[in-house]
């Protein structure tokens, strides 16, 4: 829900990241949304394109790599993955000494500019 | 030509949340960023949680809504210094909102200030304001279903209040199953269960607020 003011600050970044490295032009931003992160790609997007319309990104497209949820176990030992948005407990032995380490990322990595 | 960002999106916020934290630990005051969905009991706990406390600590309260001044209006008439932020649609207060009303607040005499946040479930998890804790609030009418819904509020609060157990004799509602998902999101949540409606509850709460404020 929250997805217009990530959409917001992620073109702000961009816009000045170009312009600051003397570009005039934005045609691709990647970013990192983890699975736990609570934004949703699809209103990500839906977002983005309504607030580029007139600024040096109007012609961006927005590439979407989701991060699943990652942890590991002190129990057993071992790394895991899930494509849940959150952890109960260790999937592999059930156990509640786990810690989170992936799956809450809003990162933009980088851009194509002109 | 591709130019490499590798930047937090949220950064702006949390540079600007850093800056309002460091202003309330200079003014010596505790603050709590109190989130939970619309009409779970916010206000209302609020206005509990002043009539206990107001002897004995100087609060004050941001009140954040996305238009009208009803919940400052409650507060102001219990005697505290209150600031109704209206976001104008958005869905969550966000670091900068905080800051630039911060001046209207005399800070250096409050003990504690509480920022109730927007009614949403989701949002206002994802932002932060400059609090030291976040507490969340869910009432009974709402289902038991919403810790695993809506996980993030949850891993992020420091405690969950369970409000309006009035009326657990109407409702179908499973509370042991609320308290042990929400254990298993955050093992380490403080739960209080209780009314605002009656009181029932209440004193164990004020009494736990007390000890993180002192
Ligand atoms: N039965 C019962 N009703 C309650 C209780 N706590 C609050 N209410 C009622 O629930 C309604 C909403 O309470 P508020 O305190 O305004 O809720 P809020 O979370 O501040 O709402 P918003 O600011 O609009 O998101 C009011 O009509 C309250 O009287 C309770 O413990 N029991
Ligand atoms: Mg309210
Ligand atoms: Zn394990």
């Amino acid at each position: 829900m929250h997805e217009v003011s990530v959409a917001d600050s992620l073109l702000k970044i961009a816009v000045d990241e170009c312009r600051r490295s003397g570009y005039a032009r934005i045609n691709n931003v990647r970013v990192s949304i983890g699975k736990a992160s609570g934004v949703m790609p699809e209103a990500l997007l839906f977002a983005f394109d309504a607030l580029k319309a007139d600024t040096i990104a109007s012609g961006a497209a927005l590439t979407i790599e989701e991060v699943p949820v990652a942890g590991h176990c002190s129990a057993c030992n071992s790394d895991f993955t899930t494509d849940e948005s959150f952890v109960l407990c260790c999937p592999m032995c059930g156990s509640s000494s786990y810690s989170i380490h992936a799956g809450r990322e809003l990162d933009i990595k980088d851009m194509e500019v002109d | 030509m591709k130019l490499k960002v590798a930047s937090k999106i949220l950064d702006a916020n949390d540079r600007i949340a850093q800056d309002n934290r460091r202003i309330f630990s200079d003014a010596g005051v505790f603050v709590i960023n109190l989130m939970s969905s619309p009409g779970a009991g916010k206000t209302s706990l609020l206005e509990k949680t002043i009539a206990g406390l107001k002897k004995s600590l100087d609060i004050g309260v941001i009140e954040g809504d996305i238009t009208g001044t009803d919940d400052a209006e409650r507060i102001n008439r219990l005697g505290v210094p209150v600031v109704q932020i209206n976001t104008g649609g958005a869905c969550h207060l966000d670091a900068n909102m905080i800051n630039v009303v911060l001046p209207d607040l005399p800070l250096d005499e409050l003990d504690l200030l509480v920022i109730e946040n927007v009614g949403n479930l989701v949002c206002p998890a994802e932002f932060k304001v400059g609090e030291d804790v976040k507490i969340m609030i869910l009432s009974i009418a709402e289902g038991h279903d919403k810790p695993l819904k809506y996980p993030l509020m949850f891993q992020e609060s420091t405690a969950l209040i369970i409000n309006k157990i009035d009326l657990r004799p109407f409702l179908d509602v499973d509370v042991d199953k609320i308290r042990k998902d929400a254990l298993s999101l955050n093992p380490s949540i403080k739960i209080f269960e209780l009314s605002c409606k009656t009181g029932e509850g209440v004193d164990q709460w004020i009494a736990w607020l007390q000890t993180l404020n002192s």
